[in-house]
């Protein structure tokens, strides 16, 4: 349905503000992120110890490491915008009521600004803890940023899929894996570049095409998860 | 030109069970339909799928507000104005909060959420999810007519309210009904269903489902 | 009885094929032994699971966005799933005879070299795709939420393609139509690797036509018996239980 766009942008708006209204007063994704993606680091700081960025002592491991940390706590805790709107039941006020794509926007910021602050929580404990030097900081920024939208925007239409499913916590991670795995493997390779200062080559575009491609299906196919 | 809903052998399965099996009735400006049957006869298996919120297997749904092409379910979704048990809100806002979040999302101004915020007597500060389920019903009528709609959807409107409360709410049914209701002077229609049969105004047709 | 010709048709193309891969092909020079005869069947297999996949994704675009003689109707539905049923059976037989192929060549069953690894990945998702399948009840919610899935994978797909063999050490030979398009392999065996290929695609898409019609069928039984396939498992002997419980009921 075709609507004006400050109509639009004020629906997404009032998505995200109501989003993080509710999560501030409840704390919920905030808790079990940091908490998840803490206790993530914990054991793999005390099990690995501080490597530094030697190659050939485990210095490879670092940036999967740091991806999968990320990977996992998003998986904890983001699905929950959808999982929770079918849960409580508010999901059918929001169906009668809001454009599906406005809707799909609201809750990807959402996620995204919550997935930013976890990376901006976790980069730098990861990086003190595990005694790194980034060679080009530029670079690791822009990896968190681009890598962090796609992991935001392949999860939220995936939570949005297995909202309406049984066996959900499972489920999302069965589904998202196979989705987001080039997102990782260009996300590491570029994260390996950033610490070691290699070229980023032609991986960040590739990332960038990926985050287009995905956001691009999660606008086509949110009305169709959405609504009969 | 007036509002009308129609609808034509309406049938929806669930799994194993035919819940709705060729369901018809049609519904003009100013009246209003009452659905009656058993627990499980589908009754709020109709209304769902005449909101768009469910598509039926067969059968067609034509509703039409200006006189133009019938409404598609997302059009319908948009449009009707729905009352039913498992119509929830968000616990962690308060009322005042949840009505001006629906206000928004349909580019509404805060006045018509807060006019009936205080027709139904609702205490604006409270959270939802510390409402007794008597106000969570008035917060569902609230909610329901915040856009005006044409077409209202009840499905066991009266439950849990007190007889204060079904009072406003049956007075606000009839203005819905009456000329003058919506935009354009037209008077609104009303799908009603209930276990039981229930006094209401206007109503011009039954339809039970149950057996 | 113009399909039961095409059929034969199809099984003897299939033998000719299997012969000609063992008598007409020459052995290749790199290989060991005859172990390149696999060749033929590995490689059409492979490319079997892509056509599955593909055919998936058509079909599940269809049921989304197609006209008003595709969108939402349950062929398209039943049409996707037999493509990701077949898409997983062909993916796991190109899996095995990989594996087999690697050990006798390079002594380990498997390397992560980036072709295994994007057969594994679309194995992955094929069973993702019908374990949500699994996890939801109603039949219009499922078609439309498996189909949604299927289009996000047919979008993630090609980033495979470009992403994981850059990263990873290849140990699978050059492709056949190497980058000047010069043909890199043996003519006759070029030519039983083609009709190879060509009668492991016809094999899908005769295997797709009968798996449709059966779930067509399969639906069609439990809707007669006024139930309809719990979950995705559907299938006679639900139907049997059905039809004997309601012959049951109807007697009291």
């Amino acid at each position: 349905m075709w609507r004006p766009a400050s109509t639009w942008a004020r629906e997404a708006g009032a998505v995200f503000a109501k989003e993080w209204r509710s999560e501030l007063r409840t704390r919920y994704a905030l808790n079990t992120l940091a908490l998840f993606a803490i206790n993530t680091l914990v054991v793999v700081s005390a099990s690995l110890g501080p490597l530094g960025a030697a190659p050939g002592r485990g210095g490879e491991a670092l940036p999967v490491l740091l991806w999968l940390i990320l990977l996992f706590a998003a998986a904890a805790g983001l699905p929950r915008s959808f999982v929770h709107e079918e849960e409580t039941q508010t999901a059918t006020a929001l169906r009668l009521a809001a454009t599906p794509s406005a809707l799909f926007c609201g809750k990807l910021a959402y996620s995204l600004t919550l997935l930013g602050t976890l990376e901006a929580l976790v980069t730098p404990l990861y990086l003190t803890v595990m005694s790194l030097d980034v060679a080009r900081p530029g670079l690791l920024v822009a990896t968190l940023a681009a890598g962090g939208f796609g992991l935001a925007a392949g999860s939220t239409l995936v939570a949005a899929i297995i909202a309406q499913a049984h066996g959900k916590a499972t489920l999302f991670a069965v589904l998202s894996f196979p989705v987001l795995l080039p997102l990782l493997l260009l996300a590491v390779e570029l994260t390996r570049g950033a610490f070691s200062g290699g070229p980023p080559g032609v991986a960040l575009m590739q990332l960038l095409l990926y985050d287009g491609a995905v956001l691009t299906a999660g606008l086509m196919l949110f009305p169709s998860v959405w609504n009969p | 030109m007036l509002p009308a809903l129609s609808f034509t052998e309406v049938r929806r399965r669930f799994g194993r069970l035919a819940v709705l099996g060729g369901v018809s009735a049609s519904v003009a400006a100013g009246e209003a339909l009452l659905v009656t049957g058993r627990n499980g006869a589908g009754k709020s298996t109709l209304l769902r799928c005449l909101a768009g919120l469910l598509a039926p297997d067969s059968g067609t749904i034509d509703y039409r507000e200006d006189g133009g092409p019938p409404l598609d379910a997302a059009g319908r979704r948009r449009r009707v104005g729905l009352v039913a048990p498992d119509v929830a809100f968000y616990g962690e806002l308060t009322v005042a909060e949840n009505l001006a979040f629906f206000a928004r999302l349909r580019g509404l101004g805060r006045e018509r959420g807060d006019e009936l915020r205080r027709r139904l007597e609702l205490p604006p500060d409270r959270p939802a999810a510390a409402l007794s389920s008597g106000m969570r019903q008035r917060l569902r009528w609230a909610w329901a007519l915040l856009h005006r709609p044409l077409l209202l959807l009840l499905d066991e409107p009266f439950q849990n309210l007190d007889a204060a409360g079904a009072a406003i709410a049956r007075g606000l049914l009839a203005e819905h009904l009456a000329p003058g209701a919506g935009p354009g002077e037209a008077p609104g229609l009303a799908v009603v269903a209930n276990p039981v049969p229930l006094e209401i105004p206007r109503v011009a047709a039954s339809l039970d489902l149950g057996a | 009885m113009k399909r039961t010709a095409a059929t034969w048709f199809l099984w003897l193309w299939i033998a000719a094929v299997i012969v000609g891969a063992f008598l007409y092909a020459p052995l290749a020079a790199k290989f060991i032994g005859q172990s390149s005869r696999i060749l033929f069947f590995h490689v059409p297999m492979a490319w079997a699971s892509f056509v599955a996949f593909l055919t998936a994704g058509v079909w599940s675009l269809l049921y989304l966005f197609g006209g008003k003689r595709q969108a939402r109707q349950p062929r398209c539905d039943r049409a996707a799933r037999a493509a990701i049923e077949l898409g997983l059976l062909f993916g796991v037989l190109a899996t095995i005879t990989g594996a087999i192929w690697a050990r006798i060549m390079w002594g380990s069953w498997w390397n992560w070299d980036p072709r295994q690894t994007s057969i594994v990945m679309a194995l992955v998702f094929n069973g993702a795709y019908l374990a949500l399948r699994d996890s939801v009840e109603d039949a219009e919610k499922r078609a439309r939420l498996a189909a949604a899935y299927a289009t996000l994978g047919l979008v993630v797909t090609p980033f495979f393609f470009f992403v994981v063999p850059r990263i990873t050490f290849s140990l699978h030979p050059e492709p056949v139509i190497n980058a000047s398009g010069q043909r890199d392999m043996e003519t006759r065996m070029f030519q039983v690797l083609l009709a190879s290929g060509a009668g492991f695609t016809a094999l899908f898409f005769w295997l797709h036509d009968l798996r449709t019609r059966l779930l067509a069928l399969a639906d069609r039984v439990l809707e007669a018996h006024g139930a309809s396939a719990p979950g995705d498992a559907g299938a006679a002997g639900a139907a049997v239980g059905a039809a004997a419980a309601s012959a049951r009921t109807s007697t009291q």
